[in-house]
């Protein structure tokens, strides 16, 4: 009869979509509880990779209740009529926290996340490479000039919150210092003792 | 006494020397004989082998001639596989053993691989599909036939992998121990002939089964076995379910 097969699929961005997101049952949420945990892992490795396609730092489960977001492509699936609703985005978010692939951000709700494609110790190495390679070493930069580059960088929109952390791991190792400067805060990159 | 060879010491002396010719008559036949055997052996051996090494590559390779000679084998009551650790040759000189071992435990990878998407129950041609992709043969490589004989030959394994006909044409391999009831084998045989989807509405038009009995096979393959996939955003019944075992996944 209907010889329908499952396929990966390139959306408009060039993202290559796993072959369980053209699944009907994959939008909804499984009452089987092993079931649920596989599609789980589904959707947050799905998540995961198509934020760090876009370079996407923010999900919000409203995300999944208006149109035109950042996240069609994959929240929606239109050739199969199929879209993930806002109850169970906001179950799989709750669980990307508990793996501490997200945080909640900002604190103290629940309908939005920042997510950890990159952890923030990936992230203090990226800034910190960042600066060594663009020469920026011991001079004095504000948050602005990070995630705002003259030129594009891999931290182009990386979310304060995010690079605060970045830069609390940095100054563990005496490898960034926080430096208040006239317009908000500035920070310090030193070429310090571990040079990984 | 009298009749056989006369009276006295020399009688019996001939009488032992006759029994002495007759032993050794009879060792030199069956000596022959055996010996016979042992060159017709040697024969069949030789012959066995270079019929093996003349065609091994097909053995391995044709599943149309593999079949051929496995039945070869059978008519004759040889076991081509007949253990690797004694009497090996026979697997040796063909390697077929290797072989066959070899697609036992690549049927394993792709069960266990699979088993988190569909339960542990997979579709015959879903499965030798996979196997030749992992092998990277061509399709028609590998056939359900050398599928059916790998899982036998995993049987002293005691992993529970078993061939079950739905029906219909269909096979399916299961490869986790859990019973499957008579509706579930209907339910699996009409989700392959719609590439998965099967509805309450479905079981109740085409096998005339109550709503209760309808519902109740389907939230146990959901719930209970872990086999059926929930779809709640159903156009055409609302909510439908979906047997991952039967649909056709591209990677």
């Amino acid at each position: 009869m209907a010889s329908t097969s499952f396929s990966p699929y390139k959306t408009a961005s060039g993202f290559l979509l796993p072959s369980i997101h053209s699944a009907p049952p994959f939008f909804t949420q499984q009452p089987n509880l092993s079931t649920q945990i596989t599609h789980t892992a589904h959707w947050t490795r799905l998540i995961l990779s198509y934020a760090r396609h876009r370079q996407l730092f923010l999900l919000r489960v409203e995300d999944a209740e208006t149109s035109g977001s950042n996240w069609d492509e994959i929240l929606k699936n239109e050739r199969i009529n199929r879209k993930l609703l806002p109850t169970h985005l906001s179950f799989i978010l709750a669980d990307m926290v508990s793996k501490n692939l997200a945080i909640y951000e900002p604190v103290r709700q629940t309908r939005s996340v920042l997510l950890y494609w990159r952890t923030p110790e990936e992230w203090a190495e990226v800034l910190h490479g960042w600066a060594d390679s663009t020469g920026q070493l011991n001079t004095i930069l504000t948050f602005y000039d990070i995630v705002e580059p003259p030129v594009p960088s891999p931290l182009v929109g990386l979310p304060l919150t995010m690079l605060r952390k970045a830069i609390a791991i940095l100054a563990k190792t005496s490898r960034a210092q926080t430096i208040a400067v006239a317009d908000g805060e500035g920070v310090r990159f030193l070429s310090g003792n571990t040079t990984r | 006494m009298h009749r056989l060879g006369g009276v006295g010491l020399a009688a019996f002396e001939r009488q032992q020397q006759s029994q002495r010719s007759f032993n050794e008559l009879s060792n030199e036949i069956s000596q022959a004989q055996v010996q016979h055997l042992h060159s017709q052996l040697d024969q069949f051996r030789t012959a066995l082998l270079g019929f093996a090494s003349t065609h091994r590559e097909s053995i391995r390779k044709d599943p149309a001639f593999r079949l051929a000679f496995q039945r070869m084998c059978s008519t004759i009551g040889v076991d081509p596989l007949a253990g690797p650790r004694k009497g090996g040759w026979w697997a040796e000189v063909l390697n077929l053993g290797d072989w066959q071992y070899e697609l036992g435990v690549q049927i394993v990878d792709v069960c266990v691989s699979t088993r988190e998407r569909n339960g542990g129950l997979i579709e015959m041609g879903e499965l030798v599909r996979l196997v030749s992709k992992l092998r990277a043969v061509d399709e028609g490589t590998i056939t359900e036939e050398d599928v059916v004989r790998s899982i036998k030959t995993l049987r002293p394994l005691g992993a529970g992998y078993e061939v079950i006909d739905v029906g219909g044409g269909k096979k399916m391999v299961r490869s986790v121990v859990k019973e499957l009831d008579a509706d579930q084998a209907v339910v699996l045989a009409i989700a392959q002939e719609e590439s998965g989807r099967v509805s309450e509405e479905m079981l109740m038009a085409r096998k005339g089964w109550t709503p209760e009995r309808a519902k109740a096979a389907l939230e146990n393959m959901l719930l209970r076995d872990g086999l059926a996939w929930l779809d709640a955003q159903d156009e055409a019944n609302g909510v439908a379910y979906w047997i991952p075992s039967a649909m056709h996944w591209d990677e």
